[in-house]
């Protein structure tokens, strides 16, 4: 077990820096994580909270959320779907 | 109402023998009185007015339609998890 | 989801990098009795004063304005919001 990374504490790392949280559904968020507790429940900071619509994503600024961790589906460390929406495009 | 209110189904709990509107998942609203109700928020409600909104597109002039349709129910039981939202009456004590 | 977020577990997530966390409890301890939006996974979005929640994220309001896409909707003198439906709760920016 030694060296390995449990996925906790890869969040755990996350603490300080900004995450990519995409939810189950059409929602996506991203922000400076401040914490998290056993059902990966965050407190996110300097939040944009993005909505995938027909028409394109909207957004959303918000100061500090707590994010319900029931709906979450991948956590991307440091990530932004701006930048990488850009990269996807312009390799396709 | 902070005082009184420790928990948020302490809210549900002053509501007893009241009128509640009770906002439920597919547009559905339902007014009544609460007479029961449980830890999943599973609710037995009386008197009630059940309304029912239905978006829709006219196909001709592609105009949003919102019909509402009601009907009364003399008792029914609601199952908690479809619930989104439970409103007390405005009180004014 | 049980038991969790109002809670103050200190035996959960220890830091492996010793950095300050702000975990859910101590967020909640700081919006209690404050302005808050909590928006729910429907896209709805609930305006007022949260005046407590449990660990199921079961939500008390008060002076509730409901909008959906950005239009004010109804309003609520007190609201109960269960739970399952909670996308987040977010603190109001003050201007």
């Amino acid at each position: 077990m030694a060296g390995r990374l449990l996925p906790l504490e890869l969040v755990d790392r996350c603490i300080g820096s900004r995450i990519w949280v995409i939810m189950k559904g059409d929602k996506e968020v991203v922000g400076t994580l401040r914490g998290f507790d056993e059902y990966v429940n965050m407190v996110l900071d300097d939040v944009t909270e993005y909505t995938v619509t027909a028409a394109g994503r909207e957004k959303n600024q918000l100061d500090q959320i707590l994010l319900n961790g029931n709906n979450v589906c991948i956590m991307v460390p440091g990530g932004d779907p701006e930048a990488s929406s850009s990269s996807s495009s312009s390799s396709s | 109402m902070s005082s009184e209110c420790r928990e948020p189904l302490d809210l549900i709990r002053l509501s007893i023998d009241e009128r509640v509107l009770v906002k439920c998942k597919g547009d559905r609203e339902l007014r009544g009185k609460l007479h029961a109700f449980d830890q999943h928020l599973n609710m037995v409600l009386g008197d009630v007015e059940e309304t029912v909104t239905i978006q829709d597109v006219d196909e001709e002039t592609q105009e949003e339609i919102i019909r509402a349709s009601k009907r009364n129910i003399e008792m029914l039981f609601v199952r908690g998890d479809i619930i989104i939202l439970v409103s007390p009456p405005l009180r004014t004590t | 989801m049980s038991e969790q977020a109002t809670e103050t577990k200190k035996t959960t997530t220890t830091t492996t990098t010793g950095k300050a966390k702000y975990q859910p409890s101590d967020f909640l301890k700081a919006v209690l009795g404050r302005p808050v939006i909590v928006k729910l996974n429907s896209g709805v979005s609930y305006r007022g004063i949260l005046a407590c929640l449990d660990g199921y994220m079961n939500i008390a309001m008060e002076q509730t304005e409901e909008y959906d896409d950005g239009q004010l909707k109804a309003k609520y003198g007190d609201c109960f919001i269960r739970g399952n439906n909670v996308h987040y709760i977010s603190t109001i920016k003050r201007r």
